[in-house]
C-alpha cells in the first residue's frame, strides 16, 4: 500500500514529515506489560518498576553487538559500567529520570519522530555523514555536540556524539595525571603516540557506529585546529564513503567564554577537586596554548557552517548535502546556551468522567480547585528557588514565567488563575492531545471489545501504533516540532499545560527517551514536572502539589 | 502559524530587500508575502519600484546614475512615498510583516530606513540577495525586466542592453551589508552561501528558513482529490470510506492522464493515511509517501453526517459556518485556518522538492491551491475542486499557472454553495 523510499532511489530526497502505517515499522515489540484503562485520557502506564523488570529481559537490552563504543565517562552510575581495555560496554539508562542523550543506540533503533524506516537505516540520501566540530576549548562545541544529537535523533537521524575528551580520559591510567605537555603542539614522541593512540580510538568507534550500527551521522567533537589536520580527516572519510560537514564554534565575547569555562570546570571530570579559580587559569593557559595555532575554517570546498558567538551570526557553506543543513541551521538559529526551564502539567479533572474529544468539556469544580492550588504550587516552588539561588550568592534575575495550554477548554480553563495574576497566557492548537478517532470515549474494556486486533497491534507498538481515525504518538511528535522549537529560543521559563499525551511527547524531547517510553511516562496530577536544562544534560525534578489526590488517569 | 506564540499586537517586522537590480528580490519579497498570508501573518511588499513608475514612466538607465541629481532627487522621493505608506499600513491596517523591496544598495539608505523604523518601533531585518552567477542574472534579465512595465514597446534587445547599463549604475555605489550589529541575511548565488545575523525572533528564523529552503529550478506540482468515494455516493462527510466504482476507475485511468502531463520527469507522490486517496494512487508507478497532515479536515461531531443531517441536527452551526467558512471550527474538529497550521511542513517541504503529486481531500486541496494561487481566505473555502480532475500548477516568477485536467469519468458533486444543505448536481 505504501512504498518505502531505498536508498538506490534518484530522485529527490524523502520529505521530512511523512509517516509510515504501522505495518512497515521494524522495531522490537514494546516492553509494556500492563493495558492502558482509556485512550482517550491516557495510556495509564504500569508502575514504572514493572517496566523496569520488563527491560530486564526485552528486545532492548538484549541482543546487542559486544564490541561498543565508549560513554562519556562523566555519567558514571552503578547501573553504567565500563572498563578501560579493547571492549566497551553499552551505554543505558537506568531510568527515563536520566538524560539519554548520551546513550548508544541499538542498530534496530527507530526515533519518536522519524519519519520513516529504510532498508539501510539511513535517511535522506545522504548517506554517511559526520559532523567535524571546530573551535577551541569553551566555546560549547559539546553543548553543540549534545543538542544537536538530541534534535537530529528526535528527527530520525541515527545519531551518536563522540567526545575526543572522553577517549583522552580513558586511555590514561586511573589515578594518574594527563602528562604535562599534553596539550601543547611540540610535545614529546611518546605524547605524541598517546594522542594518535586516543584518536585512532575515537575514530574505530566511528567508523563502527556507521559500519555496524548503520549510524547515520556522527558529530566528531574535538578541537580539529589544522587546515591540514581536517583535510586528511575529509580523505579518510570519503575514502570510506562518509560525507564531513563541519561545524565551527567561534566566540569573540570574552565573557561568554568565562561563562562557558567556569560551567565546563563545574560539569568536566578533568578537575575534579581543583580550586576553582586555579581550574580557570589551567584551562585558560590550555586554550592559550593552542591559540598560536589555530586555523579558522576557511576552505572554500568545504561544506561548513560557522556559528559566531552562540548563535549570533551563522554562516553557511556550500551545503550540497541539502536538507540536513538547512534544518540544523534553523535549529541553532533558535538554540540558545542558557534557556529557562520547562514545566510540565496536567489540565483538571472535566465534568465529563470518561472525557470526549469531540465534546471538549469544560473543567469540573473539582478541577477549578485543582488549577488553583496548581497555580500557588508552582509559583511558590519559583519563590523559594529564587531565594535559594539569593542565598548561595547568585544574583540572576529570575525569569519571566509564560504558560502555554493548548485549544481543549479543560487547558485554557485550568491556565486561568495564571492569566489573572498576570502571566502571559498563550493558547496553540499544536498542544491539542493525541486525537483519539474511534476511540472517543471508549474505556480500555470497550476498546478490546470492539477493535480486538487493533488492540493486539497497539500492545506491540504503543508508540507507532494509529488506531482507527486517530493519531499515533509518532504523529504527535511530529505535530509538536513547532512548539519544540520555540521551546529552545525562549528565554523564559514555560510551563505547559496539557494532555498527559502531549506531556509524554515533549518530555521525551528533553530526555531524548527511546519510542518505547514514551507511552509509559507517568505524569500524576499531583506533581509538577520541572525539566533544567544544562550544557551536557537535561536534570529531572518533580515537584508535589498538595492537596490534589494521588490517583490518576482522567 | 495559528496557535504561534508571538503576539500580533507587539511585533512588527520591516523586512527591507537589499541587492542589484535582477538579483530576484522581488520574487522573493513576493514569495514571503504569500507564505505569510497564507500563514494568516498579515503581510504587505511595498515596491518602490512601482512609487517611481508614478513620476517618470520610462526611464533609462543615466536616470538611475549616482551622480544624476534630478534623478536622485526623484528616486529619495519614490522611497520616501513607500516608506510612508508602509508605516501607514503597519499603523492603520494592523500589518506584522512590510517588506520594502528596492536596491537599497548604500549604506547611507540602508541607516536612513533603519532610524525611521527605530522611531517607529519597527524591526528592521535586511535581506540581501547577491549574485555574480552571469548565467543566472541573464536568465532574470531576459525573464522579467523585458516585460517590466518601465520597458513596454520597446525592442527587448534595446531593452536588455539598457537595463544592463542601469545596473552598472547601481554597480558603481553598491555596499553589500556588513554592519554587524544589524539583522540581516545574505543569500549569495541562491543559497550556495548564507549569512545570518542577529536573528531576533522566531518569526524571523521562520521567514529565514523559508528563504534557506526556495529554489528556482523549474518544476510542476499536480494535486487532485481522490477519486469519487462511497460516502460521496451518499452526501456524506468525513469518514474513512473507499472508492466507489467510478472513483476505482479514475484510479485506474489516473497513471495514463499523469504520464501525459508529467512526461519523463521524475515524479513522487504524496497521500493521505486515508483509505481513498491510497487507492486512488494505487496504480501509480512512482515512489509514494503517507502525510498524516494531508488528511482531511475533521468534522469532529458532524463527521460522517450529510449536509441535510448537519443542518438539522445543528442548524444555528450550520449557519455559522456559512459565516466565516474559514475561522468556522466543527465542535470537537478543525477550521480551514487548523488545517492551514497543520499543512505548513508540508509548503516548506514543497517548496525544497521538485516534480511533486499530491493525492488528497477537498478541504486540503483548497488550502494547498490557495497558497500557491494566493488566493483569500474568504474566497479559498469556497473554491470549486470537482473530482476527477488533475491540476497542474507551473510556479513561474511572478504568478503560477493553472492547467486542469479533467478525466472522463463522471463522479458527484460535492461542491455546495452558501446557504445549500442539498447537492448542486449530479
Amino acid at each position: 500500500m505504501i512504498s518505502l523510499s531505498s536508498d538506490s532511489s534518484p530522485s529527490t530526497s524523502p520529505s521530512p514529515s511523512a509517516s509510515i502505517s504501522s505495518e512497515d515499522h521494524d522495531g522490537p515489540p514494546s516492553p509494556m506489560a500492563n493495558a492502558p484503562s482509556s485512550l482517550t485520557s491516557s495510556l495509564s502506564p504500569p508502575g514504572l518498576s514493572t517496566f523496569h523488570a520488563d527491560l530486564a529481559t526485552s528486545p532492548i537490552t538484549g541482543g546487542f553487538a559486544s564490541q561498543m563504543y565508549l560513554t562519556p565517562s562523566a555519567f558514571t552510575s552503578p547501573m553504567r559500567t565500563q572498563s578501560v581495555g579493547s571492549k566497551y560496554l553499552r551505554h543505558q539508562s537506568s531510568s527515563v529520570d536520566e538524560d539519554a542523550v548520551h546513550d548508544a543506540l541499538s542498530p534496530t533503533h527507530v526515533s519518536p519522530a522519524q519519519l520513516y524506516s529504510t532498508e539501510s537505516g539511513r535517511l535522506f540520501h545522504a548517506g554517511k555523514i559526520c559532523i567535524v566540530l571546530v573551535g577551541l576549548p569553551a566555546r560549547g562545541k559539546t553543548h553543540l555536540a549534545v543538542s544537536l544529537t538530541r534534535y537530529l535523533r528526535w528527527l530520525g537521524v541515527k545519531t551518536h556524539a563522540f567526545h575526543l575528551g572522553d577517549y583522552r580520559r580513558v586511555h590514561i591510567a586511573p589515578g594518574t595525571d594527563v602528562p604535562d605537555d599534553y596539550f601543547l603542539v611540540n610535545a614529546s614522541p611518546s605524547t605524541v603516540i598517546l594522542r594518535q593512540r586516543v584518536m585512532a580510538a575515537c575514530k574505530a568507534d566511528v567508523y563502527r557506529f556507521f559500519e555496524e550500527d548503520r549510524g547515520q551521522v556522527a558529530i566528531y567533537d574535538a578541537v580539529n585546529p589544522t587546515s591540514a589536520g581536517r583535510r586528511v580527516l575529509v580523505k579518510e572519510f570519503s575514502q570510506r564513503g562518509i560525507q564531513t560537514l563541519f561545524i565551527e564554534s567561534i566566540c569573540d565575547r570574552p565573557e561568554i567564554i568565562e561563562a562557558n569555562v567556569r560551567s565546563v570546570k563545574i560539569s568536566s571530570p578533568d578537575y575534579i577537586g581543583w580550586n576553582e579559580k586555579e581550574a580557570i587559569k589551567h584551562y585558560l593557559k590550555r586554550i592559550s596554548d593552542k591559540i598560536p595555532h589555530y586555523e579558522t575554517l576557511d576552505e572554500p570546498e568545504f561544506s561548513y557552517i560557522k556559528l559566531y558567538n552562540a548563535g549570533e551570526r551563522i554562516l553557511l557553506n556550500n551545503s550540497r548535502m541539502g536538507y540536513l543543513p538547512n534544518r540544523i541551521v534553523f535549529y541553532l538559529m533558535n538554540l540558545h546556551i542558557k534557556s529557562g526551564c520547562v514545566y510540565f502539567a496536567r489540565a483538571g479533572r472535566s465534568t465529563e468522567q470518561m472525557p470526549r474529544y469531540k465534546s471538549d468539556p469544560h473543567l469540573s469544580d473539582e478541577g477549578r480547585t485543582y488549577a488553583r492550588i496548581l497555580t500557588d504550587t508552582l509559583l511558590e516552588h519559583r519563590r523559594s528557588e529564587h531565594t535559594a539561588r539569593r542565598t548561595h550568592g547568585d544574583n540572576s534575575p529570575e525569569r519571566e514565567l509564560i504558560v502555554w495550554t493548548s485549544t481543549r477548554r479543560r487547558t485554557v480553563e485550568t491556565s486561568a488563575e495564571f492569566e489573572k495574576r498576570g502571566f502571559s497566557c498563550r493558547q496553540r492548537p499544536q498542544l491539542s492531545q493525541m486525537h483519539p478517532g474511534s476511540c472517543d470515549g471508549l474505556s480500555w474494556q470497550e476498546l478490546e471489545k470492539q477493535f480486538p486486533e487493533e488492540v493486539e497491534v497497539h500492545k506491540k507498538d504503543p508508540y507507532r501504533h494509529r488506531f482507527p481515525r486517530a493519531e499515533s504518538y509518532h504523529d504527535l511528535a511530529v505535530r509538536l516540532e513547532p512548539v519544540i522549537l520555540e521551546m529552545e529560543r525562549i528565554p523564559n521559563d514555560i510551563l505547559i499545560i496539557a494532555h498527559v499525551s502531549v506531556l509524554r511527547v515533549l518530555y521525551g524531547y528533553l530526555m531524548a527517551c527511546s519510542p518505547f517510553d514514551i507511552p509509559a511516562l507517568d505524569f500524576e496530577r499531583n506533581e509538577i514536572v520541572e525539566i533544567i536544562p544544562s550544557a551536557y544534560n537535561n536534570k529531572v525534578k518533580r515537584i508535589k502539589i498538595y492537596g490534589v489526590e494521588e490517583s490518576e488517569t482522567l | 502559524m495559528g496557535g504561534y506564540s508571538f503576539q500580533p499586537e507587539n511585533v512588527q517586522i520591516c523586512v527591507i530587500m537589499v541587492g542589484l537590480p535582477a538579483r530576484g528580490k522581488s520574487l522573493i519579497a513576493q514569495k514571503i508575502v504569500r507564505y505569510l498570508t497564507w500563514l494568516s501573518i498579515r503581510a504587505k511588499c511595498f515596491n518602490v519600484g512601482n512609487y517611481r513608475r508614478l513620476e517618470t514612466a520610462h526611464p533609462t538607465a543615466e536616470f538611475f546614475d549616482v551622480n544624476n541629481p534630478e534623478g536622485e532627487r526623484l528616486r529619495k522621493m519614490a522611497a520616501e512615498s513607500a516608506i510612508r505608506d508602509m508605516f501607514r499600513w503597519f499603523d492603520h491596517e494592523l500589518g506584522v510583516v512590510g517588506i520594502l523591496d528596492a536596491t537599497n544598495t548604500t549604506k547611507s539608505r540602508r541607516n536612513w530606513i533603519l532610524e525611521l523604523c527605530r522611531k517607529r518601533n519597527v524591526e528592521p531585518m535586511f535581506v540581501e540577495s547577491w549574485c555574480d552567477d552571469e548565467e543566472l542574472i541573464m536568465q532574470n534579465i531576459m525573464d522579467v525586466k523585458t516585460t517590466s512595465p518601465d520597458y513596454i514597446g520597446q525592442d527587448p534587445e534595446k531593452a536588455a542592453l539598457d537595463f544592463r547599463n542601469r545596473i552598472r549604475n547601481y554597480e558603481k555605489v553598491y555596499e553589500t551589508i556588513s554592519e554587524r550589529d544589524l539583522t540581516y541575511v545574505k543569500l549569495i548565488n541562491v543559497g550556495s552561501q548564507v549569512i545570518i545575523n542577529r536573528i531576533q525572533s522566531y518569526l524571523e528564523s521562520r521567514i529565514v528558513y523559508y528563504l534557506m529552503n526556495l529554489h528556482i529550478k523549474p518544476r510542476c506540482i499536480w494535486l487532485s482529490r481522490h477519486g469519487e468515494s462511497a460516502f460521496n455516493l451518499t452526501g456524506k462527510i468525513g469518514g474513512d470510506s473507499d472508492l466507489s466504482a467510478r472513483g476505482r476507475e479514475y484510479a485506474r485511468q489516473l497513471p495514463q492522464l499523469v504520464k501525459m502531463s508529467v512526461g519523463d520527469r521524475p515524479l513522487t507522490v504524496w497521500t493521505s493515511t486515508l483509505k481513498r486517496t491510497q487507492q486512488t494512487a494505487k496504480y501509480l508507478p512512482y515512489r509514494q509517501l503517507t502525510w498524516k497532515a494531508l488528511d482531511e479536515l475533521d468534522a469532529g461531531q458532524c463527521d460522517g453526517l450529510t449536509y441535510e443531517e448537519i443542518e438539522s441536527r445543528y442548524p444555528d452551526d450550520f449557519a455559522a459556518r456559512d459565516e466565516n467558512k474559514y475561522e468556522y471550527r466543527y465542535p470537537g474538529g478543525e477550521s480551514y485556518r487548523d488545517v492551514v497550521v497543520r499543512l505548513e511542513p508540508i509548503i516548506m517541504e514543497l517548496e525544497r522538492q521538485e516534480n511533486i503529486m499530491i493525492v488528497t481531500h477537498q478541504a486540503v486541496l483548497r488550502c494547498i491551491y490557495a497558497y500557491f494561487m494566493n488566493v483569500s481566505q474568504d474566497q479559498s473555502p469556497w473554491m470549486e475542486v470537482p473530482l476527477h480532475t488533475l491540476i497542474k500548477l507551473e510556479p513561474k516568477a511572478y504568478s503560477t499557472d493553472v492547467i486542469r485536467i479533467k478525466a472522463d469519468i463522471p463522479a458527484v458533486s460535492t461542491y455546495r454553495e452558501k446557504g445549500q444543505s442539498a447537492k448542486i448536481k449530479k
